[in-house]
């Protein structure tokens, strides 16, 4: 296919109509499939599209080296992080990083290498996308009939779960906070009023005033930190202590690619990086000014987690980050 | 045990089961309907003619190594859907007996093991990790390949499972002079063989006194102060309400449990929580004896958690005939026990922390066979 460019005319490479390589991908491409990616699907979580433009990003590589690839990787994640600061788009990186080092451990030779690298990508990619609802299938069985449910912002997850327990003919009903800045709780308690939930929303304020009125808590996870604890929307620490002071059981559900390695002792231990948006982060004079969007639960509030891996207690989380990244 | 190869045959047909326990002679190999074998277990878990978890579990591995050696199976996946089928009918009898589905689960696992080791796949565990998501390259095991060996070889390995649930009373009460000190003040709640055996194992040695919650309405405690009074240690019954008051003067909590759920909480005889509670409140230590057969994969709040309940004649009886109709007497027989509560566990492979529960567990069991 023919292009004009500057100089007239030019030859280059079109998109493997021939069966050629596409050519790597640079800043621009990056961000515009990532964007693409978040858009295109709404319910992806932001860790699997941050995977699959770093898996469209490994297959158009031009390296030789499994060095040169995973600096040309570490370039692109951070690339990614100035667009998305959560700590999904980190973790799900982190990983994807550590899946380049176990393979090729394997295949010293880099065409092989890369080969069950695209390989192997894809079929994580596959089984992944079965997550969430593995995990709807894990918790639904803890939701009994007449209970009452407190929930906080909106989580893709919980609200399969939610999904699942209804069409297995239960009823419940889910109180969910606002959750302010963004008020993305309402979002999710118009998605509930459409599977027919009575669903009340209550402000971010009124966490005590509900709580003796709950049967169990259910929140989703931006981050799964090595002790176990978690890292949400802010306000979750908050629903956490309270349902600790009135014994209510606190569940935790999040899928694997959320386990990242971070072991904060405190609030101020979580990096800036993920505390404030992108958009903050580049702009903003001075952070101490700012109001973070995140908070960490340390794992002494959290009852039991679920994810795609099984029903954990807080204390077999490090078991899991273990096995992986040693 | 003598195994005789028959050569040229495939288990799938006439095949020879290999010998009992050390000594036996061999067994002649016929393959026979094993439901009724499970028919029978079942009739005897309903009857309640079993005493203690103990001789539960010994009769379900027996019961195990029959199917194993004598039913109509040729590879690993058969052999699991076969003691799946006969599983249920033998959990139905009695649900709330825990023990017999997690023996079940271990031969399971045993299958899983020996039918790997057979193949030269290694011993990694099957469970799901981060690290097997992203390394594995298919889908996961099958289990369809007829090995020859496997009969033998999972019918050994149930034998020494057999020899180890032998031993669990023996290992269990060996830990007691690392636990009890003398002088020192035990409370324990009804009547637990693995309590008793332990404190009569500490009794040889140490002096110390036990005072015994009496366990009502069945008031089993009361056997058990006979017994360990037998034994020579100094022993008061208390009545239930009394709990409190008396938990001042206690060193340590020693109880048994009937099972151990997943989470690391209890389900114990009825009074175990207000024991618990009580003991948190005085910071007393709480220290569970229980078998590793007890570990059971379920959770607390899961749907189908079973509650027991038994007449409440005991507690209400029938000559009170005209507040009988008015009002609703409950007697559970059960009670669950937050891991919060617990400080230690000992069992035959020694002690553990509540929240190492889960390592034992995934060490025990497959993820696959928790739903059996």
């Amino acid at each position: 296919p023919l292009w004009l460019s500057g100089d007239g005319l030019v030859e280059r490479p079109g998109p493997s109509a021939d069966g050629s390589p596409r050519p790597a991908m640079d800043e621009l491409e990056l961000v515009d499939y990532f964007k693409t990616q978040m858009r295109e699907n709404e319910d992806v979580a932001s860790a699997v599209a941050a995977i699959r433009t770093l898996l469209e990003f490994l297959k158009r590589d031009k390296g030789e080296t499994i060095q040169g690839l995973r600096e040309n990787l570490k370039a692109a994640i951070k690339i990614l992080s100035s667009v998305d600061s959560s700590v999904a788009v980190s973790s799900g990186g982190e990983l994807f990083l550590r899946f380049i080092s176990l393979t090729s451990l394997e295949h010293p030779d880099y065409s092989i290498c890369k080969k069950t690298m695209i390989d192997r990508g894809e079929l994580y990619l596959e089984r992944i996308s079965a997550s969430r609802n593995k995990i709807a299938n894990l918790c639904h069985a803890f939701i009994s009939d007449g209970s009452k449910i407190l929930t906080h912002s909106s989580s893709r997850v919980v609200l399969r779960v939610l999904e699942k327990a209804a069409r297995a003919k239960k009823r419940f009903s889910v109180f969910i906070t606002e959750s302010q800045p963004d008020s993305s709780g309402l979002k999710s308690a118009e998605s509930l009023k459409k599977l027919n939930i009575p669903v009340t929303v209550i402000l971010d304020a009124s966490v005590g005033y509900i709580m003796e009125k709950v049967d169990l808590l259910l929140v989703g996870a931006e981050g799964v930190v090595e002790s176990g604890g978690i890292i949400n929307k802010i306000g979750t620490y908050q629903m956490a202590v309270c349902a600790k002071s009135h014994n209510k059981p606190f569940y935790v559900v999040a899928e694997s690619f959320k386990f990242v390695r971070l072991y904060p002792l405190n609030q101020q231990d979580v990096p800036d990086r993920f505390k404030y948006t992108a958009e903050i982060l580049k702009s903003a004079k001075n952070l101490a000014e700012e109001h973070p969007t995140v908070d960490y639960t340390p794992p002494s509030f959290i009852t039991l987690l679920f994810t795609d891996l099984g029903v954990l207690t807080p204390s077999a989380v490090s078991d899991e980050l273990i096995k992986l990244y040693l | 045990m003598l195994v005789r190869a028959v050569p040229g045959r495939r288990s799938r047909h006439v095949g020879e089961g290999c010998a009992g326990r050390a000594g036996g002679a061999v067994m002649p190999a016929v393959l026979v309907d094993v439901s009724e074998m499970a028919t029978a277990l079942a009739g005897r878990l309903g009857r309640g003619e079993m005493s203690g978890s103990g001789e539960v579990a010994t009769a379900t591995a027996g019961l195990l190594r029959r199917i194993v050696a004598h039913g109509r199976w040729s590879s690993a996946g058969e052999l699991l859907e076969l003691i799946r089928t006969e599983s249920r009918r033998v959990i139905a009898a009695d649900p709330s007996e825990t023990t017999v589905g997690n023996i079940i689960r271990r031969v399971m696992k045993i299958v899983r093991e020996e039918y790997s080791r057979l193949r030269g796949c290694g011993e990694e565990g099957d469970q799901d990790s981060l690290h097997k998501l992203l390394t594995s390259g298919g889908q996961s095991e099958d289990l369809s390949e007829t090995l020859a060996p496997l009969r033998t070889n999972v019918i050994e390995a149930v034998n020494e499972l057999l020899l180890e649930l032998d031993g669990m009373q023996d290992n269990i009460s060996v830990q007691a002079l690392d636990h009890i000190h003398s002088n020192e003040v035990i409370m324990t709640l009804g009547r637990s063989a693995a309590v008793e055996a332990f404190l009569r194992d500490a009794a040889r040695k140490r002096s110390f006194q036990v005072i015994v919650a009496e366990g009502a309405p069945y008031c089993q405690g009361h056997d058990l102060a006979t017994s360990l009074s037998a034994a020579g240690i100094e022993t008061t019954v208390i009545t239930d309400a009394a709990i409190f008051a008396v938990m001042s003067r206690v060193n340590k909590v020693i109880i048994g449990t009937k099972t151990i759920l997943a989470n690391g909480g209890l389900r114990a005889v009825i009074g175990a929580h207000t024991l618990a509670l009580a003991a948190r409140h005085h910071s007393t230590p709480l220290i569970v004896c229980a078998a590793m057969y007890k570990l059971c994969p379920q959770f607390p709040n899961e749907e189908n958690t079973v509650h027991k309940f038994v007449s409440p004649q005991e507690v209400l009886p029938f000559t009170e005939g005209e507040i009988l109709g008015k009002v609703s007497a409950y007697c559970p027989v059960f009670d669950y026990v937050p891991p919060e509560l617990i400080t230690l566990f000992i069992s035959n492979i020694g002690g553990n922390a509540p929240s190492y529960i889960y390592r034992l567990m995934s060490e025990l069991y497959n993820p696959d066979d928790h739903q059996l």
